[in-house]
């Protein structure tokens, strides 16, 4: 296929509040631009995992290429009539997620284009991420052409929300698109002024090979396949190229782009984004936000790639079955391929044996690695509560200790002050329940910044929040409060000291090290209250009586008692009966083998379970999923 | 070689709701074609057991008085030819106290019975309607006095605790009124749910409670201690008997002797093989009629399983099992300082405490 001209190429990405439309939108541009046979095309196409489907939400980036006739913007002016037969352009759309939790996912995805379709849902207005997303665009240099969605619902506000769009993006009302990606209306409309107000890529192609990754995947027969953009240069099929943060050699494997299956191209030349094969089979040696050059004419500058993403919540994943324990490290290995953002260091607990510490953006990216972990990787696993990062001071700070396992954080007085994760969080709420969501706010340590009216009907406000107290129910928690019409986002915003204590739960006087949590002091009655009243029910009753005690340090806080286990028999045991009641006890027995001992006290896999299992599935917290 | 003989007649007037043996209500025709079937695998068996002392007959069901007591009499006469049954072995039938009058009782003992285990269950009325028994207590009480006037001296009554409803102090009454009738020995079982049960069906639908372990277990203190004070021995987790009347049969079982058993659905034992016969009765006719031993299916016990059931089935025991029998002995040292097990003379043996907690101390003593 003939390189496309720079001046015919659009790299353009949509970026919009979850569950405005965005993976609809796609689904049109895909019909639009004939990309997908019409027998083919389902709802959400670009949303391949399983996982995404089931959730409706989009997890990974997608880039697709779409072949657009276009008539040239000079020849559609007043009369419509067209002076020249219609150009067509190559449209590199990038799909985004929403989530809060994959923020850098967008980020990523913006340094591969030059502009972003802004969508806003005409029913809903502007929302948290709305913002978010427009400020991560505007930073990034991109062009916004902003677009007003679902146009045709009934209760759809859309002069409003084309007011405060315009207001948002600082452009005219006219400017703003309307579209309905339900029906199509207005897309043709929308895909033209991407193409006339999206400039063109820069680059050089004559220059050295500068391509960017900003994203990857692995496949288990080919290796690591990167997402690139390129910037400057070419590189075909074959080419030996070089990453340019390790400098070691491989030969490319293939070029090509999704269109939106996978087509391979002779080469992909500046302006292009595209796939490239490598053959790295070490997924550490291909890194996302890494430059890949020419290794006989290498550049001699790297692009500037992306700050690596933090981990923000911390959480114990371990193999049901111990023995899996190296199947969850090859899966872990191979997971982290295709989300950078994933870390993880092995670590080993009294009560779950042999496991790793993972890190993760948030609670609704844990529960997808977990999920598919186990899925992809046919693996059984056990996740301990999860817990944000704690900073421990010593020496008058002089002296600080990341703290990412509870039950490592130090006994009091041994250390000066603790710190952990505060987000400045944008709540936008109907000014009727600016109450309701105060109250919340405060009741989760949250300081009001500024507030400030988008209309009389609406709010935004800023909070200071420790992010432990919302990754867990805080969006349940804000949504139910203001009947779904409030949005959320946050961005971090660094540490803070908090009177923060580690409570430890104790059976027989033995810490239970997975239980182990860190709370605001003022919570920690109520913690372990709450854990010790739950293991109560979940721990069978033993042989002799068994004490379960939260304590801070050494002071017991709570405590519950299981009572001595008194009968277990089999009343009547005669002739016919032997091998059932054999039966019987070798299924007791093997139960036995499976429990987990803690100091004498025998406890059910089920029972740790149970007791981790957190109170509110992830995937309704902060920005949730559609459902 | 000594064994015991088990004769399994699978007819009942009707279910009871809690039980799960073979059994079946409205099979009465089948009774006589069955005896003669009974007789049949009795003579296809006795090759294989020809050098075997029989020193226990137990005809169990069921309801073995559901026979016509012709064909009790002819039974028992065809087995004592067709296997070598020992003079003085000890022969038992179930009886329930509604199949049995004066007359039959005569007949009992005519056609060699001995032993009588009747089922007796309590005293309570509610208990016996959650049961659903048949009988009133004022039955079974005159069948027990019957059996004594016909001059049976070696009963058994057996009693069920925990039913729905059930309480501490009308246990006591019933175990007090069963004291004072005298029997040789008693059977006190733990009502336990089976889940292919009617009851089990009731209970699992929340229709009726399950019984409650702990209530369970004081009601089995207030037995060891009634029954112990009226001078019966606690010889096994469920039975009571006065000196020298313990079971012969049933111990043969947890004392891990051989058992030919007889009739449809009923297991054998012999060596390291366990053999059990086709459960439904028209079954086990039509197979035995054609001249074959009506065998369902069998095991051969491994090492392992041996050693288990040694240990379940001992420690059953007041007198346990030798200490040389575990692979780890110090493993009973938990148990014998918390006060579940004694250390005897090489032995170790459960307390009536431990005896209760069986299944916990076995899977924890065993391999």
């Amino acid at each position: 296929m003939p390189t496309t001209p720079l001046s015919l190429i659009r790299n353009f990405c949509n970026v919009a509040h979850i569950d405005h439309g965005k993976s609809t939108l796609a689904d049109r541009f895909l019909e639009l631009t004939h990309a997908v046979a019409e027998r083919q095309m389902r709802e959400q196409y670009l949303d391949r995992m399983d996982l995404e489907r089931e959730r409706g939400i989009t997890i990974k980036a997608q880039a697709v290429r779409l072949r657009y006739a276009s008539a040239p913007p000079d020849s559609a002016g007043e009369g419509g009539r067209r002076a020249t037969p219609p150009r067509e352009f190559e449209l590199n759309l990038i799909d985004t997620p929403g989530h809060v939790d994959f923020t850098y996912e967008v980020s990523r995805s913006l340094a591969a284009c030059e502009g972003a379709i802004l969508l806003v849902d005409a029913a809903q207005g502007i929302e948290a991420q709305t913002l978010a997303n427009f400020h991560l665009a505007r930073d990034a240099g991109l062009i916004i052409v902003p677009a007003v969605n679902k146009i045709d619902l009934a209760q759809a506000a859309v002069e409003e929300t084309v007011r405060e769009l315009a207001e948002l993006v600082g452009c005219a009302d006219e400017d703003v698109l309307r579209v309905s990606a339900k029906s199509g209306a207005g897309v043709t409309e929308l895909l033209d002024a991407v193409i006339d107000r999206v400039p063109p890529p820069s680059g050089d192609r004559d220059a050295p090979l500068r391509a960017l990754i900003f994203d990857s995947s692995y496949d288990p027969y080919r290796g690591v396949i990167a997402y690139v953009r390129v910037v400057d240069g070419k590189i075909g099929g074959r080419a030996r190229i070089r990453f340019m943060s390790t400098a070691r050699p491989y030969e490319a494997e293939e070029v090509g782009v999704f269109a939106p299956d996978a087509v391979p191209f002779d080469e992909l030349a500046a302006g292009d984004v595209g796939y490239l094969v490598t053959g790295v089979k070490d997924v550490r040696q291909a890194k996302v936000g890494d430059t890949i050059t020419g290794e006989d004419r290498p550049a001699a500058e790297a692009l500037p790639g992306y700050q690596e993403p933090k981990p923000m919540v911390w959480s114990g994943l371990y193999p049901a079955e111990g023995v899996d324990y190296s199947l969850l490290r090859d899966a872990l290995d191979k997971l982290r391929l295709s989300d950078a953002s994933l870390a993880y260091e092995p670590e080993s607990s009294l009560a779950l044996g042999f496991g790793f510490r993972c890190g993760f953006l948030g609670l609704l990216h844990m529960e997808i690695v977990k999920e598919r972990l186990e899925r992809e990787f046919d693996l059984e696993l056990i996740a301990t509560s999860p817990n944000v990062e704690f900073r421990v001071a010593r020496n008058g700070g002089a002296e600080i200790l990341s703290v990412h396992n509870p039950s490592e954080m130090p006994v009091p007085g041994t250390y000066d002050w603790v710190e952990e994760p505060f987000v400045l969080a944008t709540v936008i709420t109907p000014s009727a329940y600016l109450g309701p969501v105060m109250e919340l706010c405060q009741s989760r340590r949250g300081t009001l910044g500024d507030m400030k009216y988008l209309s009389p009907e609406r709010a935004e406000l800023h909070y200071l929040l420790p992010l432990a107290d919302i990754i867990f129910d805080f969006f349940d928690q804000l949504k139910s409060r203001t009947r779904g019409y409030a949005s959320l986002d946050y961005e971090h915003w660094g540490y803070e000291r908090s009177d923060l204590v580690r409570v430890d739960i104790l059976l027989q006087g033995e810490p239970v090290d997975a239980f182990s949590a860190v709370v605001p002091r003022d919570r920690a009655y109520q913690y372990g209250r709450a854990l010790t009243e739950r293991l109560r029910e979940l721990i069978p009753r033993q042989l002799f009586e068994v004490a379960i005690q939260a304590a801070i340090g050494s002071r017991v806080i709570a405590r519950e008692t299981v009572r001595a286990k008194r009968k277990d028999v089999l009343a009547k045991c005669y002739g016919g009966d032997i091998t059932r009641k054999r039966k019987l006890l070798e299924r007791q027995k093997e139960g036995k083998k499976r429990m987990r001992r803690v100091g004498r006290v025998d406890v059910p896999q089920e029972a740790f379970i149970a007791a981790l299992r957190v109170e509110t599935s992830a995937s309704s917290s902060s920005t949730g999923g559609k459902r | 070689m000594t064994a015991g003989l088990y004769v399994h007649v699978p007819f009942c007037i009707t279910r009871c709701g809690y039980c799960d043996f073979n059994t079946y209500a409205g099979l009465e025709d089948l009774r006589s074609p069955y005896v003669g079937a009974l007789m049949r695998e009795a003579e296809l068996a006795s090759p294989a057991w020809s050098e075997t002392q029989f020193v226990s007959l137990f005809l169990g069901g069921g309801t073995p008085t559901t026979l016509p007591i012709h064909d009790m009499v002819r039974l028992l006469d065809h087995l004592r030819a067709t296997l070598d049954v020992t003079a003085d072995a000890e022969v038992t039938s179930e009886a329930n106290p509604d199949t049995v009058d004066p007359a039959y009782l005569a007949g009992l003992r005519e056609a060699g019975i001995s032993r009588l285990s009747m089922g007796l269950q309590s005293f309570d009325p509610d208990v016996l309607r959650a049961l659903e028994r048949l009988h009133s207590a004022e039955s079974a009480v005159a069948a027990f006095q019957a059996a004594r006037a016909t001059g049976f001296d070696n009963v058994n009554l057996d009693l069920i605790y925990g039913a729905a409803g059930e309480t501490i102090s009308s246990w006591r009454r019933t175990l007090e009124a069963t004291v004072a009738l005298r029997p040789e020995h008693v059977s006190a079982y733990a009502l336990t749910i089976e889940p292919a049960t009617p009851l089990g069906r009731k209970v699992a639908a929340g229709l009726v409670p399950a019984p409650d372990a702990d209530l369970q277990t004081d009601m089995y203190a207030t037995t060891c201690e009634v029954l112990g004070a009226a001078g019966y021995e606690h010889y096994e987790v469920s039975n009571w008997a006065l000196p020298g009347r313990r079971c012969v049969h049933n111990l043969g079982y947890w004392e891990g002797r051989s058992y030919l058993g007889l009739g449809a659905g009923a297991h054998s034992f012999a060596g390291d093989r366990r053999w059990w016969n086709v459960r439904p009765p028209q079954q086990y006719l039509e197979i035995v009629a054609a001249s074959r031993l009506p065998i369902g299916d069998e095991e051969r016990l491994d090492g392992d399983a041996r050693s288990l059931e040694r240990l379940l089935l001992g420690l059953r025991l007041v007198d346990g099992i030798p200490e040389s029998w575990l692979e780890s002995p110090e493993r009973a040292d938990a148990f014998v300082a918390e006060g579940l097990a004694e250390r005897r003379d090489g032995r170790l043996a459960l307390t009536d405490r431990g005896m209760f907690l069986a299944n916990e101390l076995v899977t924890d003593l065993a391999g």
